[in-house]
């Protein structure tokens, strides 16, 4: 992917735009606002990442701008501000995810993953069925087999293997299931995200010799054939 | 506000009240001062009535003396038929009670143990016309058997009574009426100004220190405290932005060394070997970066909360409750606790659905953690008319009633506490988000263990 890094602070920005490149992406990097919009709308992008308090130009402004002149690629929004109703107006402003400082670069990834993938599907309604391995999830019908065979999920459970499915392949952490599926933005203390999973995992990978869905140490979950 | 509401509250506003206490005074004032008018004035009336009547039986009975019945007779039939002395009233009967002279048809029915006067309704002559009247009259024996009724046609002097009685009764009605009337009109339009004032209160209080108290031309009272409350207002909003200000800030500045710190250890840690004991350094400097975050996390919602700038929707809490309820159900049965909750249908509120979500999940976090295996905690939202209410409560070892205050401030962990791991700040999130959506924290003995309410009023 064309990723456009807009940060001020040359450490998070040079290791970000370093850890991206690692992972195989091409990076652009922009110190203010102002270049980062020229950069924004001269050169074809995959994402834009973009700190909310920028010099010349507000990230959030930038965002706006760049939403306003019909660029439609993601944005994902760092902030240092980052509560509640921050989050809300960097979504408002045209942000498509917000993450706040600091971040551990694991996540950031996921989510870039995430966007990615949202981006590519389009913004048309995901396909009825979702398949991986011999386990399909049927949206209509609420109908999950493997191997044919009929697995029993509560609402919830359905709905973190919806949300697992449809990042299949990609590493998704604890925040963005409990955001993404439950629509809740803080840490709990407990380990509730886990405990959900293990639950799941029971579920769909017991009775079956290959297990489908995995733990990336340090970062989240997985749903994926390989190991 | 609906109709009937809205008329209630004007009959309950201090504008009313005041109106009918002036209009029960006016009309009691009234009620002496025309009492005082009729008592005087009747006594004037039935004074000169009695004396008239007194002085005509005195004159009956001289004369009686001196002239023969028969003669006697013919004045007072000569009297009756007169008209100069209007309204008198005459009767003479003989022994059997059978009238021989005077302006009566009959002798009237006089209750036994009257005194010297009575009074009674008769058929009286009135022009050339009789009238069934009220007489006042006095009676006394003649020699012979014969008896004498000497009275007067009251009836005027009883219209005239009964007219000031009923101008009195009007009097009063009307007074009660223009009060009761007056006090509606006040009530009404006080009830309308206030009632403009406690809307825009209300959304002030919600978090939106934009908006000001209505001012209308009139110069009274209201408007006056109106003028002053906004400016005070000006000043809170003035204070608040202000806070907000140094705590985004203050944010900005903690957060970006953080990430600095957070982005240099991990980029060191990428070039490091599994088992190198540089890594196991930066993997503790990332822990603790991960530790300073959530710190930092939960102490700026704390002062988010208490600025109350934070944006209120429309919160389902029953679902809200339901779904933390769900999202903690696993966790609990893995450590052998039992989870109960029972949630009323249907509540809903203004406020932040992320911090209140916070909050109970805060709560939850800290049942579980003081609950032994085989224990229970449950977690109730109940609604009635005063108001909805969460409760969270575990059979863990609670928190002595004494220190129950305390727990409250920040960063406080009793030495029970300090076994299992948490930042101390749990609860200070829990109180301040209460707070910022009016509702009481109300940490109680659950007889053994903790219970926490959230009471929030209607």
């Amino acid at each position: 992917m064309h990723i456009l890094i807009v940060e001020d602070d040359q450490v998070a920005r040079d290791y970000l735009a370093k850890a991206l490149r690692e992972v195989g992406h091409t990076v652009d990097v922009a110190a203010d606002g102002l270049e980062g919009l020229h950069l924004a709308s001269s050169i074809a992008l995959d994402l834009v990442i973009v700190d909310r308090m920028l010099p010349k130009l507000d990230g959030l402004a930038l965002v706006q701008s760049l939403r306003a002149t019909g660029r439609k690629f993601p944005v994902l929004i760092l902030s240092a501000l980052g509560d509640v109703d921050d989050r809300i107006t960097g979504l408002r402003a045209g942000g498509d995810d917000y993450l706040t400082k600091p971040y551990h670069v694991s996540e950031l990834l996921a989510r870039i993953d995430a966007l990615a993938r949202r981006a590519e599907l389009g913004s048309g309604e995901a396909a009825t069925k979702l398949k991986l391995a011999d386990l399909e999830l049927d949206r209509m019908t609420r109908r999950v087999t493997r191997g044919g065979k009929k697995i029993e999920l509560t609402a919830r459970e359905f709905q973190l293997l919806e949300f697992l499915m449809r990042h299949s392949g990609q590493v998704v952490t604890r925040t963005m299931l409990l955001e993404g599926v439950w629509d809740y933005h803080f840490d709990p203390q407990t380990n509730v995200i886990d405990v959900h999973i293990s639950r799941l995992r029971q579920a769909i990978d017991k009775d079956f010799d290959k297990p489908l869905l995995h733990t990336v140490r340090g970062a989240g979950y997985s749903l994926s054939e390989e190991d | 506000m609906d109709q009937e509401q809205g008329f209630l509250g004007v009959l309950t506003s201090s504008p009313f009240r005041i109106a009918i206490v002036y209009s029960i005074a006016f009309a009691l004032g009234t009620v002496a001062l025309l009492s005082g008018v009729y008592f005087a004035v009747s006594r004037v009336i039935d004074g000169s009535t009695d004396n008239l009547i007194e002085a005509e039986v005195q004159g009956l009975r001289e004369q009686y003396l001196v002239l023969s019945r028969s003669d006697f007779i013919d004045l007072v039939e000569q009297r009756s038929h007169t008209q100069d002395v209007r309204g008198a009233v005459y009767l003479m009967v003989d022994p059997r009670m059978r009238p021989v002279a005077g302006n009566l048809p009959a002798w009237p029915t006089i209750p036994p143990g009257e005194g010297k006067w009575i009074q009674f309704k008769a058929i009286v002559p009135y022009g050339d016309q009789t009238r069934v009247h009220e007489v006042r009259a006095q009676r006394f024996p003649l020699p012979g058997g014969y008896r004498m009724l000497v009275g007067h046609d009251v009836q005027e002097r009883q219209d005239v009574k009964n007219l000031m009685m009923r101008g009195l009764v009007a009097a009063v009605v009307s007074t009660m009426l223009i009060g009761i009337g007056g006090g509606i009109w006040m009530g009404r339009r006080i009830l309308a100004h206030a009632g403009a004032i406690s809307a825009v209160a209300t959304q002030i209080m919600r978090g939106d220190l934009s908006r000001r108290l209505p001012v209308r031309d009139a110069e009274d009272e209201l408007n006056t405290l109106a003028r002053e409350i906004n400016g005070m207002l000006d000043k809170i909003e003035q204070l608040t932005l202000g806070m907000r200000t140094v705590l985004d800030s203050a944010a900005h500045d903690l957060r970006t060394p953080l990430n600095r710190l957070q982005s240099t250890a991990e980029a060191a840690l990428a070039g490091l070997g599994k088992d190198s004991p540089e890594r196991r350094v930066l993997e503790r400097v990332t822990a603790e970066v991960d530790r300073m975050r959530s710190t930092l996390d939960a102490l700026l919602r704390i002062a988010l909360a208490e600025t109350g700038t934070v944006a209120r929707e429309a919160v389902d809490l029953s679902a809200l409750v339901a779904s933390i309820v769900e999202l903690y159900a696993p966790v609990t049965e893995e450590r052998g606790i039992e989870l109960r909750s029972e949630v009323a249908a249907g509540v809903h509120i203004q406020g932040s659905r992320q911090l209140l979500a916070q909050a109970l999940a805060n709560l939850l976090d800290n049942a579980i953690k003081f609950t032994p295996a085989g224990g229970h905690v449950r977690v109730f939202l109940r609604n009635d008319a005063t108001g909805s209410e969460i409760t969270v409560e575990d059979d863990g070892p609670g928190i002595p009633a004494d220190k129950r205050e305390l727990v409250l401030g920040r960063r406080v962990r009793l030495d029970e506490a300090r076994k299992v791991p948490g930042s101390g700040l749990g609860l200070s999130l829990v109180a301040a988000v209460t707070k910022l959506h009016g509702a009481r924290l109300v940490l109680a003995d659950a007889d053994p263990g903790l219970r926490v309410s959230l009471k929030f009023a209607v």
